[in-house]
């Protein structure tokens, strides 16, 4: 489906260069490697939990069980390792497999027994909050043995160098004009609507720039942060599930018209499972992404990520009835949201504010999605 | 004598694109029970809206007199007032309420303080219950009562208003036999009490007991009043359908083939709460042949194609065989693997995503073809959806137009396409031609010439008797869920079909 530029769309850029502009001029630090690297961090594990969200809502449903979920099951993860003395890779595999049964579970019971998933995941955010104090005994669990390094660690510590991260950049870049390029071929083809040849270059020559500007930017501190990578890889997965594969054409019938998806013949029902499924996947690679960030679980990790989701995935012009959403549309959401939150801890905004102000950037975004919906 | 207490003269309403009354006049005297009686679409729905103020004075013309001057209602509210009442099919009682509060809902008395005198609402409410001899205590909570005494509570609330005209839109519709004839009953007191009655009910025995006269639409045009102590069921009919079948209908027989679907002694319960749908239905659908289903509002129709097709009901008795294998309580989507689909009457509800474009639903309950490795070939899409796009000629642009922004007979082709993209052995179409012009109507029914043509069995169900007649080579009308008559192309009378759609055996002609 072709991307318009609306006047949502530049309020929303204009908003997000006002938004660095504030914080730049408050903050020297904003701009610098160091913290433009830890944005990116924080970028890329908030938009993969979204990505994940992305899917659930597109269906009209919602998860608010996400946050407690990142906690639990980083904290699973923690107590393996630390307390049990597992092996990293064996702790993280445990964790994404009890992240997908319990997702599975939770989809089952939304789809099989008709309780809005609304209810479900709610009362799931309560459970899974408790589950994990009890599984970190409330105490601080550290993601690896103090001193030494793991794979759970450095999901947070590991950067790609600058010379492979250039090399990276280049083949991304590659395969993206190929792609658009017979994309656009392919359109033309088919008597479609396509962009003329300098609107290409010019979307194509801007976004390679951008990814550029970022392995630059990077290189100024030590190169691309793996969660970066991860993002790249979910990002992928998740714009091709959605647009080239039967199970993503569902998502988006089921969320546009749940019982004439039903009489066209799509197993609503295993749809709606499996996209749980893979929200419960998304929330275990969260979970220890966020938990390698903060280097151990405590009791507060994971605390309102739901919301970050679901704030990122309705700025980024996801509907909330279901039906409409994109991956671009999705980064650019959490983008938005990464760089409050960024900015404002590190202006020492305190506690109080930042409630505030992410509540009114939710409300906002549910508001302008309501205005959209005519 | 003395000017009626309602009357219609010469009122013409237009929708755009159809007339929906051309020229209808009718009077309601002062405690009198009066039928209005017409096939589905002759005007009585939309007869009644303009009497009630749903179609407010200015959108329609000719005339509106209530006691012989002329009213102009604008709203509900001003109908209300002039002492109209309409007590729909489905009923719009507070359930978790208790029938006093019901009754005064919006109109509660209220005492010195300005809150609710629920003494009053009590007092009032058993009093009138009692004045119009209705068996039901004020304090019973809505929920607990069944569908007959709701439709009384119903009628009491529109009297608390002081209503001298109440209209009834098929009030027995849901009732069982013993509900109906305290109904009756009740009516025939409140002619008693000088109050009058719109009666519209399909089931002519009815109309017959209860009411003093009867007015017959048709093809939203009066057609005459008759007097009930003078005329019999046959007389109704005839003046129902009297219409010579002139529309063109180009149905091209098929050589038939093997049989693709049987059904036998097919009974079907509700899900929930056991309510008979369909009882002891038999049929054979053969390749090549077009299977006409035919029958009242509810008379089952819609309800046999959505539980073959797996989507309601629970079976309680028959076998259903698809291309001689037995068929049970498979889903949609094993049920589309086995060469059968469903086209729903209500194609915005049921079959489309109308935010998404044409090709994405032309395509949707196909898509596993052209998948076969995990992820869509696009071209091979592209290429079977402009395939149907052209042959079945939608009026959009390119594939790429949304389909909800399309007219009703375009919606209709992405609809049908949608359906022949999975390649059926057997064909649903529920109500095809509904609500679509008339030259998207000639394309629907030249599909359905080749459907067969090429093999395909296709049952239609249409509440349009001239095209049931025009298109099917067997018609079956059904009747409260049963066959009331099978008939061969050609073989039936209109009145034939009517009188089998009612329950009758047989209408004898004079």
């Amino acid at each position: 489906m072709p991307t318009k530029l609306s006047l949502r769309d530049f309020s929303l850029a204009i908003t997000l260069v006002a938004l660095c502009a504030v914080f730049a001029s408050l903050s020297p630090q904003f701009l610098g490697a160091r913290n433009l690297s830890l944005l990116l961090t924080e970028l890329s594990i908030t938009a993969t939990l979204a990505l994940g969200m992305m899917l659930i809502i597109l269906t009209g449903n919602i998860d608010l069980s996400v946050g407690s979920g990142v906690g639990l099951l980083g904290g699973i993860a923690s107590v393996l390792v630390f307390h049990f003395g597992w092996p990293a890779p064996a702790a993280l595999g445990v964790g994404l497999l009890a992240g997908l049964l319990i997702w599975l579970l939770m989809g089952t019971i939304i789809v099989r027994e008709r309780v809005p998933s609304f209810i479900i995941t709610l009362g799931g955010l309560l459970v899974f909050k408790g589950l994990f104090w009890l599984v970190i005994q409330n105490a601080t669990v550290p993601v690896v043995p103090g001193g030494q390094t793991n794979l759970y660690s450095l999901l947070t510590t590991y950067y790609l160098p600058p010379a492979a991260s250039f090399a990276l950049a280049g083949v991304v870049v590659l395969l993206m004009v190929i792609a658009a390029v017979r994309g656009r071929r392919a359109r033309r083809s088919y008597g479609f609507a396509v962009e003329d040849a300098p609107t290409l270059f010019l979307r194509l020559f801007v976004t390679a720039q951008f990814i550029f500007l970022i392995v630059l930017v990077t290189a100024q501190f030590r190169g691309i942060p793996l969660p970066a990578l991860i993002l790249g890889v979910v990002a992928f997965a998740v714009h091709v599930l959605t647009t080239h594969t039967p199970f993503g054409r569902y998502l988006y019938a089921i969320g546009g018209n749940e019982e004439a998806a039903v009489v066209s013949g799509i197993p609503v029902k295993a749809v709606l499972i499996g996209s749980f499924g893979i929200m419960g996947v998304i929330v275990a690679i969260t979970g220890f992404m966020q938990t390698a960030y903060s280097g151990a679980s405590t009791s507060t990790v994971g605390d309102l990520m739901e919301l970050d989701a679901i704030a990122a995935c309705v700025i980024g012009g996801v509907a909330l009835k279901g039906g409409r959403g994109t991956v671009l549309g999705v980064l650019f959401g959490a983008l938005l949201m990464a760089v409050l939150l960024n900015g404002m801890t590190l202006l020492a905004v305190s506690p109080e504010f930042k409630f505030i102000a992410r509540g009114l950037v939710l409300s906002l975004a549910v508001w302008m999605d309501v205005k959209l919906a005519r | 004598m003395s000017a009626p207490l309602l009357e219609a003269r010469n009122i013409v309403k237009r929708f755009p694109g159809v007339v929906a009354l051309r020229d209808v006049s009718f009077a309601l005297r002062a405690g009198e029970i009066h039928s209005l009686c017409g096939e589905n679409g002759a005007g009585k729905s939309t007869l009644i809206k303009l009497l009630s103020g749903l179609h407010p004075h200015g959108s329609y013309e000719g005339a509106l007199f209530v006691d012989g001057a002329e009213a102009r209602f604008r709203s509900l509210a001003d109908a209300e007032r002039a002492g109209i009442a309409v007590i729909y099919q489905e009923l719009a009682l507070v359930e978790e309420m208790t029938v006093a509060e019901n009754i005064f809902l919006g109109a509660e008395p209220r005492n010195a303080l300005g809150l609710i005198d629920w003494p009053a609402v009590y007092r009032e409410s058993a009093r009138l219950l009692e004045r119009f001899g209705v068996a039901i205590a004020p304090a019973a909570r809505v929920a607990e009562l069944g569908v007959g005494q709701k439709q009384l509570v119903e009628i009491v609330k529109a009297l608390a208003k002081k209503s001298r005209v109440l209209i009834l839109d098929e009030p027995t519709a849901a009732l069982a036999e013993h509900e109906v004839l305290i109904l009756l009953d009740i009516l025939r007191d409140l002619r008693a009490q000088g109050i009058a009655c719109i009666y519209i009910s399909h089931k002519l025995d009815e109309v017959l007991a209860v009411c003093d006269r009867i007015t017959v639409l048709r093809d939203g045009a009066s057609i005459t009043t008759l007097e009930v102590a003078a005329t019999d069921k046959a007389d109704i009919i005839r003046h129902m359908v009297g219409r010579e079948i002139t529309d063109l209908f180009p149905r091209r027989p098929s050589p038939v083939g093997e049989a693709r679907l049987e059904v036998s002694g097919l009974s079907v319960v509700a899900r929930a709460g056991g309510r008979p749908i369909l009882r002891d239905i038999s049929f054979t659908l053969r390749a090549g042949e077009v299977l006409g289903f035919g029958g009242l509002m509810g008379a089952g129709r819609t309800e046999l194609l959505m539980h073959l097709f797996g989507l309601l009901g629970r079976r309680v008795a028959g076998e259903v065989r698809l291309d001689g294998r037995p068929l049970g309580a498979e889903a949609p989507p094993a049920i589309i693997r086995r060469g059968m689909v469903l086209v729903s009457e209500d194609r915005r509800r049921y079959g489309l995503i109308l935010d998404a474009p044409i090709g994405f639903n032309l395509s949707l309950s196909a898509l596993g073809e052209f998948a076969p490795a995990g992820w869509i070939d696009e071209g091979r899409e592209f290429r079977r959806n402009d395939e149907l796009f052209r042959s079945l000629r939608v009026k959009a642009p390119t594939l790429e137009a949304v389909v909800g922004k399309l007219s009703g007979g375009n919606q209709q082709k992405v609809v049908l396409g949608k359906a022949l993209m999975t390649d059926p052995k057997v064909i649903f179409l529920d109500e095809p031609t509904r609500g679509i012009d008339v030259g998207a109507k000639l394309e629907i029914y030249e599909i359905i010439n080749q459907l067969t043509a090429a093999g395909k069995a296709v049952v239609l169900v249409s509440s349009e008797l001239p095209e049931l007649m025009g298109m099917s080579d067997r018609i079956l009308m059904l009747h409260e869920g049963r066959v009331g008559g099978e008939f061969r192309r050609g073989e039936a009378t209109p009145e034939d079909l009517l009188a089998a759609a009612m329950g009758q055996t047989a209408v004898t002609l004079t």
